[in-house]
């Protein structure tokens, strides 16, 4: 047994240890929405879970891992993340539906509005020096400002926003190449593809200079500043890099359901939905955003299904939740081990 | 080539639409047209219950550094409480609102007792997600008791014309509920020891404590008296509007809007940010297209935090 602990801690201080347990999580994900099918004893977990659940949770576990890289790894709070939601959501679908535009260049036009909007914002916030509470209401207003914009231009529909158009208008029909499929299996594949892109993105900049400026920034933004990090600069980077995988969750959303709207895309609590997963699963590390969108989004969609008789019990759950884990688990769910241990009386507390 | 074309229209556009209004503006300042006596008025009302929402929201923030998101829900429990009271006991409404700010004021002191005072010294980013957490519960917990739909008090107060401009009676209660609040609670802060206290927190915890103030306590009696201000606000706007669960949000963004713009934990700022918001949003909704106005609320809002983070009045405290 001990030869065993060994030989693990041996291939866990190994540098490539992280790509196989990646590719060791990634691949359970794949084969999860089989798993869920799967019946011991009568029981299978679909009859609570279904493949829409699972999709709705890596939309979210992805959204939070691109929040992730900007304001768990720079400590910059961004409260606005779904102005670059949103903006990915309207460039796939006004390009769509207006030029026939193919939806994955949608998304990648989307993805570099985002970031150009991302810059604009980081470059104005922090020429100014906002931080803290300034720093999180000025994004929340970046966004409001958005979907207020958005509602007063007829040109983008204003308040009736976007349908999306029938796969056979632009393309030869549904399909990989039209971004839709008839049924919900093949979108959980792309929303993993999506994740697994963003995660080994965040991964490579934890791993190399600039995370290490990151956190830096993170730590103490001063000290950053005195021994000769560009702290502004890297913040915009990572404003950037986050508000353009953020789109991504957008345009994959005005795909997979069928309308847009200022007031789905741009909702002042979607900032919050976007950003919870990292928030409960434990800010700044790389698993966190993912298992905190598994604790998240299937218990509020359950809720939701569960209690649908009476209106609201969900959201009494949801907030409570919430509370309970900022509460008592304010470094998230992948401290839950540690802790575990730290009761048993083991003392290796295991930050970060 | 033609989707940049309809880059570079979209603004051109849009920019037409701020120019117009503004003509219209001149033409009727120039013309004396009435309306304008009207609008005025109309803002004044407005904005003083604005003032009185933004009024806790500041306390609390210049007291304790928390930026509450529950103080929209506050509104919305005052409301209710209004209705309630009013409804089932069948008394005065204003006494109801009397009943509202006592709820709140213990509801504030409960929740932030329970949930508020464990994370001060947590990251910012807990403040806003426990409050959060907060509103949804509140939030939920009316919707399941009285349903989603909209009501009202059935509060009939009539209407007064001076010099051919209306003014709702219910509006204009509001407003001197308003003042008269805001008059008490600049003299308590002003006047005497607790309030003294309070002020002394607001400009530094550490020496607060030092010279023998038990901050604790200040902490949960500003929250209290914050929340019991927003319970008086929702009273008030329940005496002549009609609201459901969900009517906290707009209150809480604009007593966001407001309390930057005045100067976080500022008393005068929350004042004038409330006028200056009520102006914005009666000659807004009148003169610009839809809910344009509220591009321009976010503008000065935005401008605020970039220029001049601390507001008008930064640098003084509650």
């Amino acid at each position: 047994m001990s030869e065993l602990r060994e030989r693990y801690r041996a291939f866990d201080d190994h540098r490539y240890s992280g790509v196989a347990k990646g590719a060791l999580g990634f691949g359970l994900l794949a084969v999860l929405p089989q798993l869920i099918a799967v019946s011991v004893a009568g029981v299978s977990i679909d009859q609570w879970v279904s493949v829409k659940i699972l999709v709705l949770t890596l939309i979210f576990a992805f959204s939070a891992q691109a929040w992730n890289i900007m304001s768990g790894y720079t400590g910059q709070f961004s409260f606005g993340h779904a102005a670059f939601f949103g903006i990915g959501a309207y460039a796939t679908q006004a390009l769509l539906a207006t030029y026939g535009l193919n939806p994955w260049i949608g998304m990648l036009v989307g993805g570099l509005l985002a970031a150009v909007y991302g810059l604009f914002v980081g470059v104005l916030c922090f020429r100014y020096n906002l931080k803290g509470h300034y720093f999180a209401l000025a994004t929340l207003a970046f966004a409001e400002l958005l979907r207020v914009v958005v509602q007063n231009t007829s040109e983008l529909n204003g308040a009736n926003g976007y349908y999306k158009p029938f796969a056979r208008d632009y393309a030869s029909g549904p399909g990989l190449a039209a971004f839709q499929f008839q049924t919900d299996l093949p979108y959980y594949y792309v929303i993993l593809a999506f994740l697994i892109i963003v995660t080994a993105v965040a991964w490579a900049i934890r791993n190399s200079w600039i995370g290490l400026y990151f956190f830096s920034i993170r730590e103490d933004e001063d000290a950053a500043a005195s021994v000769g990090v560009p702290t502004n600069r890297y913040k915009i980077y990572g404003v950037v890099i986050s508000a353009f995988f953020t789109a991504w969750a957008g345009a994959f959303w005005s795909m997979y359901y069928n309308t847009i709207q200022p007031s789905t895309v741009f909702d002042l609590f979607l900032n919050v939905r976007l950003l919870l997963p990292a928030v409960v699963g434990g800010p700044g590390t790389l698993i966190g955003p993912i298992i905190g969108s598994f604790f998240v989004t299937p218990v509020s969609e359950v809720l939701r299904t569960t209690f649908d008789q009476v209106n609201g019990l969900s959201h009494v759950v949801y907030g409570l939740v919430l509370i309970l884990i900022v509460l008592y688990s304010p470094k998230g769910i992948v401290n839950w081990p540690a802790r575990f241990r730290a009761l048993l009386g083991r003392t290796e507390e295991d930050d970060d | 080539m033609i989707p940049a074309f309809g880059a570079v229209l979209l603004p051109l556009s849009m920019l037409s639409r701020f120019v117009d209004p503004f003509s219209a503006i001149l033409r009727d300042v120039l013309g004396l047209n009435p309306v304008l006596l009207q609008l005025v008025a109309f803002a004044l009302l407005l904005g003083g219950v604005y003032a009185l929402t933004a009024l806790g929201l500041t306390m609390i923030f210049g007291v304790m550094d928390v930026i509450n998101f529950a103080h929209g829900i506050f509104l919305v429990v005052g409301m209710y409480t209004t209705l309630v009271v009013t409804t089932t006991f069948g008394v005065n409404p204003f006494l109801a609102i009397g009943v509202a700010v006592v709820v709140l004021f213990v509801l504030g002191v409960v929740m932030h007792l329970s949930i508020i005072e464990p994370i001060l010294d947590a990251p910012d980013q807990n403040q806003l997600i426990v409050t959060l957490g907060a509103l949804f519960v509140i939030q939920s917990v009316i919707e399941i008791g009285f349903g989603p739909d909209p009501q009202s008090i059935g509060f009939k107060a009539g209407t007064l014309e001076v010099a051919g401009v209306f003014i709702p009676n219910g509006r204009l209660y509001a407003l001197a509920l308003a003042i008269l609040a805001m008059v008490v609670v600049w003299a308590f802060l002003q006047y005497t020891d607790l309030g003294r206290e309070i002020r002394g927190t607001a400009n530094n915890r550490i020496g607060a404590q030092y010279v023998g103030i038990n901050v604790t306590r200040i902490n949960y009696l500003t929250f209290g008296i914050g929340a019991a201000l927003a319970g008086l606000a929702g009273g008030s706007v329940a005496l002549f509007n009609r609201f459901d669960p969900f009517s906290g949000s707009t209150y809480l963004i604009n007593a966001f809007v407001i309390v930057v713009l005045g100067g976080l934990g500022s008393f005068p700022g929350a004042f004038l940010g409330g006028m200056i918001i009520g102006f914005l949003q009666v000659f807004g909704s009148y003169y610009l297209p839809g809910t344009t106005y509220q591009i321009l609320i976010f503008l000065l809002f935005i401008g605020t935090l970039l220029v001049k983070p601390e507001g008008i009045f930064g640098g003084e405290s509650a």
